[in-house]
């Protein structure tokens, strides 16, 4: 997917300037709430005409003031999902996953609905009223209804700020899932750097109207590490199996031990980067049930503590010391390292 | 003894001094009358109040049907001018008239009016029109007599469904004024006022129809003014008849 | 007791017809006013809405004098219009049905509104990007949302038909069997002195109508309520 965007557009007191190109099939926009992200969307499915400037998604010209071409939303095949899941209340579950897909042209139908059905497991909602939906199945209905209209791009306005926690995580792995499958590129809005981290490998940040940069989404992490003060590891974890009072899961190549903390096994786990402790040598006798050998990849500046970038087999993992003891271990890149990790410290996303 | 007399003659003294000091108030004469008369009542009434400065009136002109209901009905009327006698005998039947003071004070003609280009010159040629209006006979006496008309020369069953209706006389002129219909039944007393743009292209043979005759009379509170019953007086005299003939009516 | 003469059974007839044309040839127009002023922001909108509502605060009877200028045959449209293609609005029932639709137009115009304006914009907005055109999204989501207004607004426009008087009697005057509605009839009735007894019967059949035509609004408002 490539989408090329230069469009300014002024909405009472709020003016739009954007200039960038975006590429890949996993993007962002990201930035604090007023910052215009909706409006940019609005711009890009063609609800909001802008005042000036052209729109151009791989290579199809959508809008062009200095040509006067304004292509309709009906025609440009962009599909958007926001918060509401914005169901249409008088049809059934049914005939709303089927809405885009009617008006979609058979030459585009690659999803049918038999197998969004399956993915999004939403079988047994179909002859429901829509109002008798919870609040993760209306989207995840919502979300159905996008991917059968075969859209080129799918939109995503924060489609999770509406929902609790433990079912935000839930519908995460609906949206990649999903995506992944049909291999339905997408732009993804939130102001939460959690979500963005896992929806998303390439952003732009958006502040007061205007597009700043293009970043990945762990650079967009590390850049917030100077104002939280600490980095937060993100691992997909796979293949749990039961070792006594906690869970080996398989980590790239190696293996990681988490603590079994009752609630069903999960896939991604937060980890902290003040919770990796380094040793110079093998700790030999530790409390840690986790200790590997890895290697600095960097170390940058964190203001005050310096944060030490480690390859561990196939897998990276930030870690976080002062700067005194940077200086003591001598941190620098290609240093080998062990790496201490409690199985307490990793913290289950869902 | 003296006080005794004294309250026997006290009531009488007092009614009589309130009475002398009753200030004589001008009588309003609440007047009814059908709507062809109109413009002839007004200037009866004008004339009148010249010689009876006292005297004045409040005017409701209506189709005479309609009066004789809203009479009937309690309407405080003191004087009655109908444009049929059928309604007066009603009113008298329901002893809401004096029946002493019905007079007829006048009589008037049915004649047809249309565009002057209109090729109409008798009664029979209108069945070729399109649209006539015509009182409606339910309430308006001369659409009643219009209709009596029709139905003794056998044409009415053709102007079935061509015959609009309208409330009163003055209504009947206007369509045919503004070309909304080719022509209307309306009294001579009408065509000769208000004609602008129509004209009478032929007069109802008289055989066809029941004389148009305008009896009036007091009511049980009109009895009571001595105003009203001279104003009822006055429309009898040859002056009035003279103002009466202005206007188109007859006296025979 | 009563009968009924076959003046009285067209003067229902003519109630009835003329009040169900008035409101379907209505519905689409009020609809279309109705959208255009929920949806589209256009110059002159204030224009519009003065002009949709006139009909509310005027007199019947001025409605009525008002068309009669306008479309009789010396009237304004009437002289180069309608004259010369010799079209005939004034005392047929064609009249009955503007006067009605005229007298009606706000309060359907209302009606519709009001629900309207009640639908989220953003699922006409989810519409368009699942597909829909402009009219592919007016018929499969603005009108089933706005149909209890659309159906509000008919009641109203059809009540209002066959109660109509003033401007009716104006514009299409009292022809009995073309253009004598149930209202015109009970005047003629009520004017005359000893026919109390057919005023109250037509009476009786007006309200049975419009019993009626509440039950069948009401059924079919609860039946799309059940779907929505």
């Amino acid at each position: 997917m490539e989408l090329r965007v230069e469009a300014s557009k002024h909405l009472g007191t709020f003016d739009l300037n954007v200039d960038f190109t975006i590429t890949g099939s996993r993007a962002g926009v990201f930035g604090p709430s007023g910052s215009g992200k909706s409006t940019l969307l609005s711009l890009i499915a063609g609800l909001i005409v802008p005042d000036r400037g052209f729109i151009n998604l791989d290579g199809k010209i959508l809008f062009d003031s200095s040509h006067s071409v304004h292509v309709m939303p009906e025609n440009r095949r962009i599909g958007m999902i926001s918060q509401q899941s914005q169901l249409f209340p008088h049809l059934s579950v049914h005939k709303n996953l089927l809405y885009g897909y009617k008006r979609c042209n058979s030459i585009y139908r690659q999803v049918t609905p038999d197998a969004v059905i399956e993915v999004l497991q939403i079988a047994p909602l179909l002859t429901r009223g829509v109002n008798n939906l919870s609040g993760g199945e209306k989207q995840r209905v919502a979300i159905g209804r996008a991917i059968l209209s075969n859209p080129r791009l799918l939109l995503m306005d924060e489609p999770l700020s509406a929902l609790d926690d433990d079912l935000k995580f839930q519908i995460i792995s609906y949206l990649k899932d999903t995506c992944e499958v049909f291999n339905i590129p997408y732009i993804f809005i939130s102001h939460a750097l959690l979500e963005m981290r896992v929806m998303t490998d390439r952003v732009l940040k958006l502040a007061n109207g205007c597009a700043r940069e293009l970043v990945t989404a762990e650079e967009l992490a590390r850049g917030s590490m100077k104002d939280s003060g600490s980095y937060i590891n993100l691992l997909q974890l796979s293949e749990p199996q039961c070792a006594g009072d906690v869970h080996a899961y398989r980590w790239g190549d190696g293996q990681l031990f988490v603590a079994d903390t009752g609630v069903p096994p999960a896939v991604l786990f937060e980890l902290s980067s003040r919770d990796v402790i380094l040793f110079k040598r093998h700790p030999e006798v530790i409390s840690a049930r986790n200790v590997f050998k890895a290697t600095v990849v960097t170390a940058f500046d964190m203001g005050v503590r310096v944060g030490v970038e480690l390859q561990c087999g196939t897998e990276k993992l930030v870690a976080e010391v002062t700067k005194k003891a940077a200086d003591q271990m001598e941190i620098h890149e290609g240093t080998e390292i062990y790496a201490a990790i409690k199985a307490l410290s990793f913290k289950p996303l869902h | 003894m003296i006080v005794k007399n004294v309250f026997r003659i006290l009531p009488v003294v007092l009614a009589v001094f309130g009475l002398l000091t009753m200030p004589v108030q001008a009588e309003e004469i609440n007047l009814f009358a059908a709507a062809s008369m109109r413009d002839a009542v007004d200037a009866l009434c004008d004339a009148f109040a010249e010689i009876n400065p006292d005297a004045t009136f409040q005017k409701n002109y209506a189709a005479s049907g309609l009066l004789a209901k809203q009479i009937e009905n309690g309407a405080p009327a003191d004087m009655y001018i109908s444009a049929n006698t059928k309604w007066m005998d009603y009113l008298q039947g329901k002893k809401m008239v004096n029946a002493a003071s019905i007079a007829v004070i006048a009589y008037n003609e049915l004649v047809f009016v249309g565009m002057p280009e209109l090729k109409v010159s008798e009664l029979k040629d209108i069945v070729t029109l399109e649209r006539i209006a015509i009182g409606s006979p339910m309430s308006v006496p001369a659409g009643q007599y219009a209709m009596e008309a029709l139905k003794k020369s056998g044409i009415d069953q053709q102007l079935h469904k061509r015959l609009v209706m309208a409330r009163d006389v003055r209504e009947c002129l206007m369509y045919a004024e503004m070309g909304e219909v080719e022509g209307a039944f309306v009294y001579m007393t009408d065509a000769k006022q208000m004609a602008k743009n129509t004209r009478v292209l032929f007069v109802v043979p008289q055989e066809l129809y029941s004389r148009v005759t305008y009896p009036a009379a007091l009511t049980a509170s009109g009895s009571a003014k001595i105003q009203a019953a001279s104003f009822l007086d006055y429309l009898r005299t040859p002056a009035a008849q003279k103002i009466f003939a202005l206007f188109g009516f007859t006296d025979k | 007791m009563f009968a009924f003469g076959p003046s009285d059974y067209s003067a229902i007839f003519v109630s009835v017809k003329v009040a169900v044309v008035a409101t379907l040839i209505s519905l689409p127009l009020a609809f279309t006013v109705a959208y255009c002023m929920t949806f589209k922001r256009f110059k002159g909108m204030l224009v519009l809405d003065v002009l949709v509502n006139l009909p509310l605060t005027l007199p019947p009877v001025v409605i009525g004098y008002l068309l009669l200028m306008l479309l009789g045959q010396n009237g304004w449209i009437g002289t180069w219009l309608l004259q010369p293609l010799g079209i005939r609005i004034i005392f047929t029932w064609k009249a009955a049905v503007i006067a009605t639709m005229v007298v009606g137009f706000p309060l359907m115009v209302r009606a519709i509104r009001t629900n309207m304006e009640a639908i989220d914009r953003r699922l006409v907005d989810a519409s368009r990007l699942l597909g829909a055109g402009c009219f592919d999204s007016i018929f499969t989501i603005i009108v089933p949302l706005c149909f209890r207004g659309l159906i509000a607004g008919s009641l109203l426009m059809f009540a209002r038909g066959l109660g109509e008087f003033g401007a009716t009697i104006i514009v299409a005057g009292n022809i009995p069997g073309v253009t004598q509605t149930i209202p015109l009839a009970i005047y003629d009735y009520v004017s005359s002195p000893n026919r109390e007894v057919m005023a109250m019967a037509l009476c009786c059949v007006s309200i049975i109508i419009s019993v009626v035509v509440l039950i069948v609004h009401e059924w079919l408002g609860k039946r799309m309520g059940r779907r929505a």
